[in-house]
Formats: structure tokens, C-alpha cells, sequence
């Protein structure tokens, strides 16, 4: 949701009956803004609404804590994967396998490590060396050769800014840097360069958040301009919007959709200019477990994707 | 010979030999100008009413498969939490209003 941290102290003259001050006539004090959100979650809310994680087939999730920091998981995945394939019709492969995950969840320190019967493994690592500096790491093996890689990041964060430096394996680097203009609105920029293909890119952000809404913008060189605006209409239903143009290959997508959050579930649907809609639902059937069910129809391309899966704890 | 081609059936025109001077009342009709192109508005009138309903159909099978995918979930779960609501009111009511009765003695 939009976490709102509230604004700074207001520098009004020294007035001891301040019943004529409203929220409206406090000056912004622009020493004493919020920390803005990390640069990478810059489309937060629009991505939670408009981007679950819809599946096709079986999934199965379950979370054992062992301590009140450590927990194992485990999780069976069953259904057809997709295949990229250069003609226009989709492959689809079906596959299953089981996935074994632990983690370490400490206030200074995350470890998260999961590995799968495909012989892929993931890792992640967040460590807060003090109050304002943190380092995570983030890794992925797998067996075919040259597609494994792994990322450090080394973020600051300061008293209303924050940056943040990334290094990847390919030669990868990356500096960001989002900063807070006013108690509602930041600026940000990012810039990278990968190596390995001899690229770089630049590209700048902005948001505007208040108490209803959230309005993001994106620009980058490598041609992609991202827009997207939330809107809290209750507390239980927010509406989102998207809008994603790519000016050199002129690719453009918009999706409009909806997040209901209610007290036994949670409803997410979208529909897309490209003909897509899909729908996300998790019901909450007893305590600590979850029945999710996930549609996605493709209009134009004649494919349809239904999954159902339990979470439990 | 002036014999007149059945009625309700497709049969072939009738002959009409070189030499005769006036054809039948039919015969003159079929191969009047106004009646080929009466014909011809017929098939396409028939030809535009099939791509209709076909594009209708086409369009009415998107719409209710994206209602059904979009909106059904959507009215079910907002008719469970309104029962969901009822029954905590009820509740409430029931339990409420014995204990605040008790409070007040």
C-alpha cells in the first residue's frame, strides 16, 4: 500500500493558539522531508495491482517455522512452460518439480536460499551493516553453462535521498540515486553500463504520492517511458492504470485493473490493450491457508492459462 | 407453345425457339435489368448479414469470456463479504447486548 510517512515539522511563526492553522496553511519545511521510497520500487503499488504472479497448473506452497527467525519451505510446481519461440505460436513444455527453500529473517540480516530439482539455485542476502548503509546479494545458478549470475548491491540511505551502487557479474554496473523535492513528490535518476554487450543507459524517474494516489513516470534511453497511476478509492479497492510506450520499437501496452482487498480475500483483475485480461484470486479458506486461483485469457494470440494452488502457513 | 414452367420448383426455362416473336410473361421478367440487380442485392445483403453475425458472435464470445473472467469473481466475493458483514452484525447484536446489559447493573 502507500506507505505514507507523514510530513516534517511544519515552520510556522511561534503561535501558541494554532487552532487557525489547518493541514492547508503549514509551510512545507524543506529540511525536513521523508525518505523516499527505494528507487527500484518506484512503480510499487502499480506493480501490485496490476502484476500478480499468475501461473498456469498446480502450485503448492508450504512454510514450516522451525524458530521464531528460521523457516523452511517447500513447493511443488505442475503445468505447462511456456517456450520462446521465434513463430507466433507458443510452446508450451509440461513440466513438474519441487522446490526447497530456507530462510534466515533476522532485523539486521535476511538469508533466503532456495533450490529446485532442476538443479537451479537462487540466493539472496540483505545485511544492514548500520542504520543507513546496506548491502544485498542476490544469486542464481543453474546447470547450462553461462547463464548463471549473481549481483551485489550496496544501497545508502540519507536523510531524504537515497542511492544506491550495483555491480553484476558480465561486467554489469549500475548507480541510482531518488531524492525527496517536496513532502509528496521525488526526483530520481539512474544510469548503467553492462559490459558484456557493450551497452549503457541513463534514465530518470519521477513520483507523486498523497494520501489517495500514486502517480509514477519513467523515462529511459533505452526507449521505454512508463507511466502509471493508482488511485485508493476505499480501503479496500484500489484501481490502477498503466501505460508503456517504447519509442524505438514503438511498442506500445495500457492496462487498466482493479485490487480488491477484502477480509477472506484478495481480488486482482486487469485487462490490456493487447487483449489480455487475467484475474487473480486468494481466498483465505482457514488460518495460515490460502486457496489461490489464477486466469489469464490472450484474446489475440488464442491462449489461455488457468492455475490453482494452497499456501499453507 | 405458351405453356407456363411450374410453380415452387426450380425447372429450366422453358425453350423458346428462334423463330418466336414474343416470349412468356416469366421468361421476360427473369431477364429484365431490374431483376438481375434485385438478385444481385439479395447476395449481398445475404453475404453482409453472415459476416455480421459472425463478427457479432466473435465479438459477443470476447465479451463474455472477459466478464466472466473479469466481473463473475469479482460479484461473488463482494456477495460474501456483504454475508460476511451480516452475520458479524448479527453476532454482535447477540453478543453485544447481554454483555453491556450486565455492564450496567
Amino acid at each position: 500500500m502507500a506507505g505514507l510517512v507523514p510530513p516534517g515539522i511544519p515552520a510556522v511563526p511561534a503561535d501558541v493558539s494554532h487552532t487557525a492553522h489547518t493541514k492547508h496553511d503549514e509551510k512545507t519545511d524543506y529540511m525536513n522531508l521523508p525518505c523516499p521510497i527505494p528507487y527500484e520500487e518506484l512503480h510499487r503499488e502499480a506493480l501490485m495491482s496490476l502484476k500478480p504472479e499468475t501461473f498456469e497448473g498446480l502450485r503448492f506452497d508450504f512454510t514450516k517455522g522451525l524458530n521464531q527467525k528460521f523457516s523452511l519451505s517447500h513447493s511443488v510446481i505442475m503445468g505447462p512452460t511456456e517456450i520462446p519461440s521465434q513463430s507466433a505460436e507458443t510452446i508450451k513444455i509440461p513440466t513438474a518439480h519441487y522446490e526447497f527453500g530456507a530462510n534466515f529473517i533476522d532485523p539486521n540480516l535476511m538469508l533466503i536460499g532456495r533450490v529446485m530439482t532442476d538443479g537451479r539455485l537462487n540466493a539472496r542476502v540483505k545485511c544492514d551493516l548500520t542504520d543507513n548503509l546496506t548491502v544485498k546479494a542476490n544469486a542464481q545458478l543453474t546447470n547450462e553453462p553461462h547463464m548463471s549470475h549473481g549481483m551485489f548491491n550496496f544501497d545508502y540511505k540519507g536523510k531524504d535521498f537515497r542511492s544506491q551502487f550495483q555491480m553484476g557479474n558480465g561486467a554489469l554496473f549500475g548507480a541510482n540515486y531518488i531524492q525527496s523535492v517536496t513532502p509528496h513528490f521525488s526526483l530520481g535518476g539512474e544510469v548503467f553500463w553492462a559490459g558484456q554487450h557493450r551497452k549503457s543507459g541513463i534514465g530518470y524517474a519521477a513520483r507523486y504520492e498523497t494520501d489517495k494516489m500514486v502517480a509514477t513516470g519513467q523515462v529511459a534511453n533505452t526507449g521505454i517511458v512508463a507511466l502509471s497511476y493508482v488511485q485508493k478509492v476505499s480501503d479496500k479497492v484500489s484501481l490502477a492504470s498503466d501505460f508503456m510506450y517504447n519509442y524505438l520499437s514503438k511498442d506500445v501496452t495500457a492496462s487498466v485493473g482493479y485490487d480488491y482487498i477484502l477480509r477472506q480475500c484478495r481480488l486482482r483483475g486487469k485487462i490490456d490493450s493487447n487483449g489480455c485480461t487475467t484475474s487473480y484470486l486468494e481466498e483465505r479458506l482457514n488460518m495460515g491457508l490460502n486457496f489461490i486461483l489464477s486466469a489469464e485469457i490472450d484474446h489475440r494470440k488464442k491462449d489461455y492459462k488457468f492455475g490453482f494452488g494452497l499456501t499453507v502457513g | 407453345m405458351a405453356a407456363q414452367p411450374k410453380r415452387g420448383g426450380v425447372s429450366l426455362p422453358e425453350r423458346r425457339s428462334a423463330s418466336k416473336p414474343e416470349s412468356s410473361i416469366l421468361a421476360r421478367i427473369t431477364s429484365s435489368p431490374i431483376f438481375s440487380r434485385g438478385k444481385q442485392a439479395a447476395c449481398d445483403a445475404a453475404f453482409a448479414s453472415k459476416k455480421l453475425i459472425r463478427s457479432t458472435g466473435k465479438a459477443a464470445w470476447i465479451a463474455g469470456t472477459t466478464f466472466l473472467i473479469l466481473a463473475v469473481p469479482l460479484i461473488i466475493e463482494m456477495d460474501r463479504e456483504q454475508q460476511f458483514g451480516e452475520l458479524e452484525l448479527q453476532q454482535a447484536s447477540l453478543l453485544g447486548a447481554p454483555s453491556t446489559a450486565s455492564a450496567n447493573k
